[in-house]
């Protein structure tokens, strides 16, 4: 590891416990991947973010999708254009050489990256189970084989590899015993208050305490298909805040705008509107 | 180091490997580790693959480090005599605050709740400390409830404000919602339904299909021909078949609606059906099984590719499954016995399984479930059975 002494401690939009950040550090020093799961909206994706921009180091995103083959995250053999090349001959390219028609994948991108990165991988659990054994051989290794070429890959830099995945399965055996794992739970409620904090800097007491009372209050509905998450409540109180007709009084009457933001599915939001208008009566 | 701990962990079910444990050694070689707390996060990160054990963990953890008690597989009898206790109890306190060495005042303040806890706590001594004497309590008779250990609410030791330590973290038990007995929600469903996809090309012709390029280029004697084709798409049918009849469904309502709800979403070709206890004749479209009837010896038309999935108690008078006129609708009693329909589905569909919502380990009380368990595949309508059934059904 060429730069020990590196310890991840928050970012600036970033709330980060002390747990967490201790098996971050961990990973990092046992140079192993940290798997993240947890609810969407807990942050996954925003704590690679977060660690690339405290320890100043580019993110690399791979974007998994269920079609996708191991070898399109490492490296991409254009064939296409070889062909055209060659047969038209028009491009400053030398068809004889493979190399030239190579181009790196996001995993091949961060290996060659002159400075060590931070590799996302997010939502792993979307591919299939050799995809995730497969490359967790490659992670594993730092190496991988273009086989056009015969050609070895060797990553110049270790990269701090961050893994997400939604699914409420578990990953295959030999895949969690290659990563450290963590489990991030929903923010309680105090938590919840320093996320809205950071993010609107000076927001009115009164308003962050009355959103997020009737924030948690919403999700405890039982038979909601989606709960809001944090990304709703954010976006709510960005609505709420550009309301001029908004006082954070309505709220402690029960009366609460802007639903929509909060349920995106239409039995769910019904769901909360009848919940609402039922305490307003009260 | 810590080796009893990691046995502990595995035998309470923890699946951690050798391999994390020398990472975990490798972690403390490394300096990495410093407190208690930082040993209870990276032990967790490391060992702990699946937030489903997070509960099992904070458990042996807090016995392990603190000495808690583990809450053990004798649990269900103790439930059972603590319950008996409550109802003697409930007779005659005297009595019996005097058999467990306790002035009857001091129990009456307690709950029902507290009560049990109470009684619970004391059977376990019994159980440790019988050895010698007749006696049916332990040996300190002030203790009062509530520090019970495994009790979520248990851990209320009074003084300390300092921050919290990772024993008194992991007592809390915040992981309880994930243990493996959590419901089945969609997002479970989904993944375990997510294996069934059958990928077939469908679709506009957008994909360059590069071998066959390559070999029309060359037949073309090097004037490049492009050649496309269409993408693969997922074009499984599913024909489901839902028992919604009876009070015998009801309490599975909820998650076979999951069920249902999912399987709508994610299938192109899906076809549900309803029937009341076994399938005679019919089966119905319509919830209400009145208005579309679909005679059941037409599902020999389809394709036999199809995956036939049912979702029953299974669970019926074996008179409803066995004789000609079982059906206990009337104008449904054709002469054949369901068995034999039943029997002609699985035939019809060699792809299929019966989903049942009864624990399985239940499933030897019942007659019916044993011979339609003979008839299709049954797998328990749970995780790990959806999986088992999915591989099934996948199977080639």
């Amino acid at each position: 590891m060429t730069d020990n002494g590196l310890k991840f401690s928050g970012a600036n939009r970033y709330v980060l416990d002390d747990e967490l950040a201790s098996i971050v550090n961990i990973s990092m020093a046992l140079e192993m991947p940290l798997l993240l799961k947890g609810e969407p909206g807990t942050g996954k994706t925003m704590l690679a973010h977060a660690i690339a921009e405290s320890l100043h180091m580019p993110l690399i995103v791979l974007n998994v999708k269920s079609s996708m083959k191991l070898v399109h995250a490492l490296y991409q053999y254009d064939t296409l254009t070889r062909l055209n090349d060659s047969r038209f001959g028009d491009s400053r390219r030398d068809v004889s050489n493979i190399e030239e028609y190579i181009t790196m994948g996001k995993i091949g991108q961060a290996f060659m990256a002159e400075r060590r990165t931070v590799l996302l991988i997010d939502e792993i659990d979307k591919a299939d189970t050799d995809f995730q054994d497969d490359m967790l051989d490659v992670l594993d290794q730092m190496t991988f084989d273009i086989m056009e070429i015969d050609k070895t890959v060797q990553a110049r830099h270790r990269p701090v590899i961050i893994i997400t995945s939604n699914a409420k399965k578990d990953l295959s055996d030999p895949f969690l015993g290659r990563c450290n794992f963590h489990h991030i739970a929903f923010p309680d409620p105090k938590m919840m208050r320093k996320i809205i904090s950071v993010h609107f800097p000076g927001l009115e007491e009164n308003l962050l305490e009355g959103a997020v009372t009737a924030f948690y209050g919403l999700r405890e509905l039982d038979a909601v298909e989606k709960k809001p998450a944090t990304r709703e409540l954010i976006n709510w109180i960005r609505a709420l805040k550009a309301d001029p007709d908004f006082t954070p009084k309505k709220l402690q009457k029960g009366d609460v705008p802007y639903l929509g933001i909060l349920f995106k599915k239409s039995g769910d939001y019904q769901q909360a509107l009848n919940f609402t208008s039922r305490r307003k009566l009260f | 180091m810590f080796i009893d701990f990691f046995y502990l962990l595995r035998r309470s079910g923890i699946p951690a490997s050798p391999t994390a444990f020398l990472t975990l050694h490798k972690a403390l070689a490394g300096g990495l580790i410093l407190s208690l707390n930082d040993f209870y996060t990276a032990s967790r990160a490391i060992l702990v693959k699946s937030e489903r054990y997070f509960d099992i963990f904070d458990q042996v953890f807090a016995h392990h480090f603190k000495g808690t008690d583990l809450t053990d597989t004798e649990d269900f009898d103790l439930d059972e005599a603590a319950q008996l206790l409550l109802e003697q109890w409930l007779k005659n306190p005297l009595e019996l605050a005097r058999s467990f060495g306790e002035d009857e005042s001091t129990l009456n303040r307690l709950s029902a709740d507290e009560l049990i806890e109470y009684f619970k706590e004391r059977l376990k001594e019994q159980k440790g400390t019988h050895h010698g004497g007749g006696k049916w309590i332990g040996t300190s008779g002030t203790s009062p409830v509530g520090h019970s250990g495994y009790h979520p609410g248990g851990m209320r030791v009074g003084g300390t404000s300092r921050s919290r330590s990772a024993i008194k973290v992991a007592m809390d038990r915040r992981y309880k919602d994930y243990s493996l007995e959590g419901p089945l929600t969609q997002a479970m469903i989904g993944e375990a339904l997510k294996r069934l996809r059958n990928l077939v090309p469908s679709g506009p012709k957008d994909q360059v299909n590069m071998d066959e390029t390559l070999y029309q280029t060359m037949k073309n004697a090097g004037e490049i021909e492009i050649v496309f084709e269409q993408s693969l798409r997922d074009r499984l049918k599913v024909i489901l078949a839902i028992d919604n009849g009876g009070w015998s469904m009801d309490s599975y309502i909820p998650v076979v609606q999951t069920l249902f709800n999912y399987a709508r979403a994610q299938f192109k070709e899906l076809s549900t059906y309803f029937f009341h206890n076994s399938i005679y004749d019919n089966v119905w479209s319509d919830p209400t099984r009145y208005q579309k009837p679909q005679r059941v010896a037409d599902f020999s038309r389809f394709d036999s590719e199809t995956r036939f999935i049912v979702v029953g108690d299974a669970s019926m008078a074996p008179y409803e499954l066995m004789t000609a006129d079982g059906s206990i609708h009337l104008e449904e009693r054709s002469g054949k016995p369901s068995i034999e329909q039943l029997r002609f589905l699985a035939e019809t569909f060699p792809r299929s399984v019966w989903l049942n919502p009864v624990p399985e380990r239940m499933w030897g009380y019942t007659r019916t479930i044993t011979m339609i368990a003979g008839i299709f595949p049954m797998f328990e309508l749970s995780i790990d059975g959806l999986e088992k059934a999915v591989a099934h059904l996948s199977a080639k």
